[in-house]
């Protein structure tokens, strides 16, 4: 299917002058990275932009680096990448593993961590993994420099909290002090690619506190503080467990849609918080599966 | 709406010529530079019989803008027959009749190309995750997952 | 994985090998001989034909609503638009056509009956122009009152999606009822139904619904035409029917001076059918467009989206059962009404509701039988010819009952199958006589394979492992005259071109022929080659459906091959004074019993004859032609009861069963193992029938666990892509698959071949819902079983 639209192309080769593009065309610029995103609604007419602004030579936006246990992705960073790096696998394995489950390998090649974040669709498998490790997405413009919390990046519903003048320049996560392990329960239709119908990501650290996180349960993937709060500083048990279940039943609020009932997404919530609980739990104790495995509900 | 003349390596040849900014990466290539190996399949990257080999990795040709292309070395199946791991695959897949209807032929090999070049050990997981994003409709996958799996150890 | 074979005894045939003549090609898992085109990537599909820079591109303009009245049409500004050739509308042709009927248009003319229906095509330089030029033209509607449900699509006050019915020319053996939407109701009455009832012991009535699917080859639907200065329309089409296409093409248009020598149709490799290639849909639109542009090629491609809306879908079926049992299992009666949604236009769908009213009692001996299988439009998508051709959608709900009676009757449901099992010469629902069949051998090899009684527990708490076991069978759904045919020539190096008009659709068609006639001829198959269609070159094949192809051209290939042999074994005799009967093939060469130093090799006469001793030269070129149309076929019968004809050839028939492992909580299902035993009366390429088996399961457990079409109450598809309706991935495969080949003889079949390629996926769906109920007790009686129905019935079991 050919791109009716009709746009100019630019390639900055360097954030001034790719800022300057923004600057200027605001809204109807649009970035580009790995394009699985923009090249679609271009296709389908959803996105008809004036100029498209290719940031791929734009070097401050690579690189993946974790110095003194901040984790900086740079906005180029492709899912691949996260999934090859050693560094992701061994010290962000609920990254590694929410990241196996973004589409499949040709279109993980170019797409992007912050492209998935600024695209903001309720289902954003990265999402609720960023809001666990309570990441800030860096923004800049020609004005300068801005730091949004994860937890204030999501406004609506494929809405962020990106100007229109600004474009990310990388995502930071500190890696937790505490002894963790996580996992990312991912509600599909089948074991093939698929957007998450509801997904929970979860860090169980060994002081038995907990964090908890959700994606396609609502308008925006979120952070569960009140699932938290009844979990937190208590081992996990049957009851506790009911407890949780009945509460993020209060923090999310599923719709019907073409690829799933608000009655199955709420049932499933309680069970993937739970099972996700579990496994994150086991492996903080060097048991259950490997990360990769078994995460796909 | 300006035209980009662009410049890239095409199966190992220099190719050079000018592409509107609407231009998709994969018209380009059937269209105007007579591959045809990558396919139209669904226009939004979720079969990958568009899949190309770009800068080494394996790409949905038809979510990229052909001006990406521009200074980059692109792969098609046509150039990947010469390539050991290619070339070993495709014979196992003829002495299996893996392939039926062939459409997403193309697209697997690349992908288990890219896989055995850069793990030539792999498990049946990482053999599956690697063409799990290659849609065959006719085989149910069987013979293509042994296909590659004897291959790599050299069967 | 090894291939489990059970070879039973073929009959004796006329056309089998002389008693200790072994088969030496037939029956080999050989290499395909499209191997190395498609795996090299040089196998040229429809959409990678070039035709030059002069090939001009058409988009269509398409209806948004489900019924509508057209009101007006304006293309001013589409035609203004640089680039843009020609634009035409329903006005330009008003010719209806359609396969067993003629319901269809070219474009709509006054009336829209689906939402995608094309109104208006633009036809430009280069395909953004032509999309943008769709988008300028202005259409207004009227709306009007749309049906969107079979069921509702009977009641009296429905709005009627054909008011003209009456006037529509249609086959012989359907029967429509004008004034309504039923477009076809075919009738089996056999036996004492009320006599049936009240022997039985157990009567159990309730209805199972299958929703419409999609075929989702991989390749889109294109065709490219070109119609020249000399009057002659060529067709380029990725089409299972090159010459019923061509039939269409010159009937439906020949208002423009076209006869049939004037047309031609031209098919390559097709990236996957599935049925949904087969007939006509969107390269009529092609062909016109042709006509519209003399002189100029264009070609139509169809995007994802539209290969969803606007190609024939799967029917739907709303499946009413009422069987009777006796306590000894016995079925003693069966009344089985069928209500298909064949969409706006039933062209191709009615036959689909005929060949399942004609089987739909399954592989059973039920001598009072009552079957209504009704054919209704609908304003939704057409419906066609999809692998299975109907028989999926009624054994979803024959195979569940089965179980379902057999349990009430605390009767081992495989057993009870087994008992009921239709055996050779049983009558089938029509009158006729069933054909040899090995299906009991199938299910006790099935049974065998996923250890039916044994119940086993998993290894997961949360999860439970159910098993289900059951029959298929299906004919070829054909009219009584669909006949193939072959041509076969040598050359020089003795190495043979074969001409067919059968398509390699993946299923491995030009192999099977070659294999064919390598056996007949003793030349290898590295040196056969089997060339796609062309209507022009090849003769004539009526369609490549109904997984009848192995049968019908390879019996063509086979007489074509035979008559090429004999005509090389007379003109040996002729020449070398040499007894017909002491001559025969072998190695390439021809030799003689009664003279061991005799051998002449093919490459010496083939093409230039033979020198005899006073140096002329006998023979010529040698060449064959072979033509095989089942004669013994009729499709008219009594309109009420169904009987009197034999419109059905032969069924093949098998079973399969499943272990199935089911989360309780999440629902979520994993086929551990399937087994599927399939008779096919010869295997001609073990290996390709494999791929039928691997291919087809998987395809079926699909449409059972997760392909999902969903039309909002407007009748517009809203799942149009791989991203909402998911069709298998790898990751998707079960654990195991057992594929079973059981082979008694069809005794009119090549080598006893019958054909195996939808068959593989009719069982799937009552597999997967008696296998759920088997493991937690619940029962679902509609499509698809998704884990989220599992999930949500497990849950409002445990609130009762």
């Amino acid at each position: 299917m050919p791109i009716t639209t009709e746009f100019e192309y630019l390639k900055p080769k360097d954030m001034d002058e790719a800022l300057h593009v923004f600057s200027l065309y605001r809204e109807k610029a649009r970035a580009l990275a790995g394009g699985t995103d923009l090249v679609v609604h271009l296709k389908e007419n959803l996105s008809r932009p004036e100029v498209v602004v290719d940031i791929k030579a734009l070097q401050e936006l690579s690189g993946l680096t974790l110095k003194e246990g901040t984790l900086r992705l740079g906005a180029l960073t492709t899912f691949s990448e996260l999934i090859d790096s050693p560094v992701i696998k061994s010290k962000f394995p609920l990254l590694w593993e929410a990241s196996l489950t973004v589409a499949s390998t040709g279109v993980r090649n170019r797409a992007t961590v912050a492209g998935n974040i600024c695209s903001a669709v309720p289902s954003a498998d990265s999402a609720p993994v960023l809001a666990v490790y309570d990441a800030e997405v860096m923004t800049r413009s020609l004005k300068g420099e801005r730091r949004v919390p994860i937890g204030e990046w999501f406004t609506g519903p494929k809405k962020t909290a990106l100007l229109p003048d600004e474009i990310v320049t990388a995502i930071e996560l500190k890696l937790p002090e505490k002894k963790h392990a996580g996992c990312y329960m991912k509600l599909s239709r089948y074991e093939g690619e698929d957007l998450a119908q509801g997904g929970i990501a979860v860090l169980a650290f060994s002081d038995n506190t907990y964090r908890v996180a959700a994606c396609a349960l609502g308008p925006v993937p979120a952070r569960c503080p009140k699932t938290e709060a009844v979990l937190g500083g208590n081992k996990l048990g049957d009851k506790l467990l009911a407890k949780a279940g009945d509460t993020i039943l209060q923090e999310v609020s599923p719709i019907s849609d073409i690829r799933s009932s608000k009655e199955y997404r709420l049932h499933m919530t309680r069970i993937m918080l739970g099972r996700a609980l579990e496994m994150a739990v086991a492996r903080l104790f060097g048991k259950g599966p490997k990360y990769g495995t078994e995460n796909i509900c | 709406m300006k035209p980009h003349n662009i410049q890239f390596s095409l199966n190992g040849e220099k190719v050079a010529l000018s592409v509107e900014p609407s231009d998709v990466l994969l018209d380009v290539l059937r269209g105007r530079l007579g591959i045809k190996s990558p396919k139209v399949g669904c226009d939004r990257g979720d079969c990958g019989t568009c899949t190309v080999l770009m800068n080494g990795k394996t790409i949905r040709s038809c979510l990229a803008l052909a001006v990406e292309a521009d200074g980059a070395e692109i792969v098609t199946l046509e150039g990947a027959n010469s390539r050991k791991w290619t070339q070993k695959l495709q014979k196992t897949f003829h002495a299996k009749n893996a392939f039926q209807c062939g459409f997403c032929a193309p697209g697997v090999i690349l992908s288990a190309t890219e896989l055995l070049e850069k793990n030539p050990k792999p498990t049946s997981h990482d053999i599956k995750e690697a063409i799990a994003g290659n849609l065959c409709r006719c085989t149910g996958y069987e013979p293509i997952v042994e296909a590659i799996a004897e291959t790599a150890k050299g069967k | 994985m090894d291939l489990q074979k059970l070879i039973t005894k073929p009959k004796k045939s006329a056309k089998s090998k002389k008693a200790g003549e072994e088969l030496t090609v037939v029956g080999q898992s050989v290499p395909r001989i499209d191997g190395w085109e498609k795996i090299k990537g040089a196998a040229r599909y429809t959409d990678d034909l070039e035709f030059g820079p002069g090939l001009l591109y058409a988009a269509l303009v398409e209806s948004p609503f489900a019924h509508a009245r057209i009101k007006s049409i304006d293309i001013s500004k589409a035609e203004k638009l640089h680039g843009v050739v020609k634009v035409v509308t329903g006005g330009n042709f008003t010719q209806k056509f359609g396969l067993y009927m003629n319901d269809r248009y070219v474009f709509a003319t006054d009336t829209v009956r689906f939402v995608g229906e094309q109104v208006a095509a633009v036809v430009a330089t280069d395909p953004k122009i032509a999309l943008r030029g769709a988008g300028l033209v202005k259409v207004e509607y009227e709306e009007l009152p749309a049906v969107m449900d079979a069921v509702k699509a009977l009641e009296k006050d429905s709005p009627l999606v054909h008011p003209d019915l009456k006037s529509y020319t249609h086959v012989p053996w359907f029967f429509p009822k004008p004034g309504t939407n039923i477009a076809h109701w075919r009738k089996i009455r056999k036996g004492d139904l009320a006599k049936g009832f009240k022997d039985a012991d157990l009567v159990m009535e309730d209805t199972y619904t299958v929703p419409r699917y999609a075929h989702c080859a991989i390749e889109p639907h294109s065709a490219i035409g070109l119609f020249d200065a000399s009057g002659r329309l060529t067709m380029w089409t990725s089409s299972q029917s090159p010459f019923t296409q061509r039939h269409v093409f010159a009937e439906t248009l020949k208002s423009f001076g076209l006869s049939h020598k004037d047309v031609r149709v031209i098919s390559t490799y097709i990236g996957g059918g599935f049925g949904g290639k087969a007939g006509v849909t969107m390269e009529i639109i092609a062909a016109a467009l042709a006509i519209a542009v003399p002189g100029r090629p264009v070609k139509l491609l169809w995007s994802r989206a539209q290969e969803f809306y606007n190609t024939y879908q799967r029917l739907g079926c709303t499946a009413k059962i009422k069987m009777g049992v006796s306590k000894a299992g016995k079925i003693t009666a069966l009344d089985f009404k069928l209500h298909w949604d064949s969409g706006a236009y039933v062209e191709y769908g009615a036959n689909v509701v005929n060949a399942a009213g004609l089987s739909a009692s399954g592989p059973y001996k039920v001598d009072n039988l009552s079957i209504d299988s009704m054919c209704t439009y609908t304003n939704l998508p057409p419906c066609g010819a999809y692998r299975g051709f109907g028989y999926s959608e009624f054994l979803f709900g024959l195979e569940s009952h089965i179980t379902r009676m057999a349990k009430e009757l605390g009767i081992d449901p495989v057993e009870f199958r087994m008992k009921n099992a239709i055996k050779e010469g049983d009558i089938l629902p029509y009158g006729a006589h069933m054909n040899p069949t090995g299906i009991r051998d199938a299910i006790e090899r099935v049974r065998k394979e996923i250890r039916w009684g044994v119940k086993e527990k998993s290894k997961d708490p949360k999860k439970a492992i159910g098993k289900a076991q059951v029959c298929f069978w299906k004919s070829p759904a054909m009219p009584p005259n669909a006949s193939s045919s072959a041509f076969l020539k040598f050359n020089e190096d003795g190495s043979i071109n074969i001409l067919v008009s059968g398509m390699e659709i993946g299923q491995g068609l030009l192999t099977v022929m070659a294999q064919i006639a390598s056996e007949v001829l003793s030349v290898p198959v590295s040196k056969i080659r089997v060339e796609t269609p062309d209507t022009d070159r090849n003769p004539y094949e009526w369609q490549t459906v109904g997984s009848h192809v192995t049968w019908g051209c390879g019996n063509a290939v086979k007489r074509a091959a035979l008559e090429a042999r004999e005509r090389i074994l007379d003109l040996v005799q002729r020449v070398h004074c040499l007894d017909k009967s002491t001559l025969y093939l072998e190695d390439q060469h021809v030799k003689c019993r009664t003279k061991p130093d005799f051998a002449l090799r093919f490459s010496d006469f083939v093409i230039n004859g033979i020198q005899a001793d006073d140096h002329t030269f006998k023979g010529g070129p040698i060449m064959g032609s072979g033509v095989f149309m089942p004669e013994f076929a009729s499709a008219i019968s009594d309109p009420e009861t169904g009987q009197g004809g034999h419109p059905n050839v032969h069924y093949t028939t098998g079973s399969a069963g499943i272990i199935l492992e089911v989360d309780r909580e999440t629902g979520k299902m994993k086929i551990k193992k399937v087994a599927l035993a399939v008779d096919c009366g010869k295997a001609i390429n073990p290996d390709l029938v494999r791929g039928q088996i691997v291919g087809g399961l998987l395809q079926g457990f699909a449409t059972v666990l997760y392909e999902d079409m969903r039309y909002n109450e407007k009748g517009r598809l809203l799942n149009p892509n791989f991203s909402d309706y998911k069709i298998p991935t790898v990751m998707d495969m079960p654990d195991q698959v057992v594929p079973i080949i059981i082979e008694v003889a069809q005794p009119d079949g090549p080598f006893g071949a019958r054909g195996v390629g939808e068959h593989t996926m009719i069982p799937c769906a009552p597999l997967i819902a008696n296998a759920v109920e088997d493991a937690l007790g619940v029962r679902i009686k509609s499509m698809p079983v998704t884990k989220e129905k599992v999930a949500l019935a497990v849950m409002a079991q445990g609130k009762r």
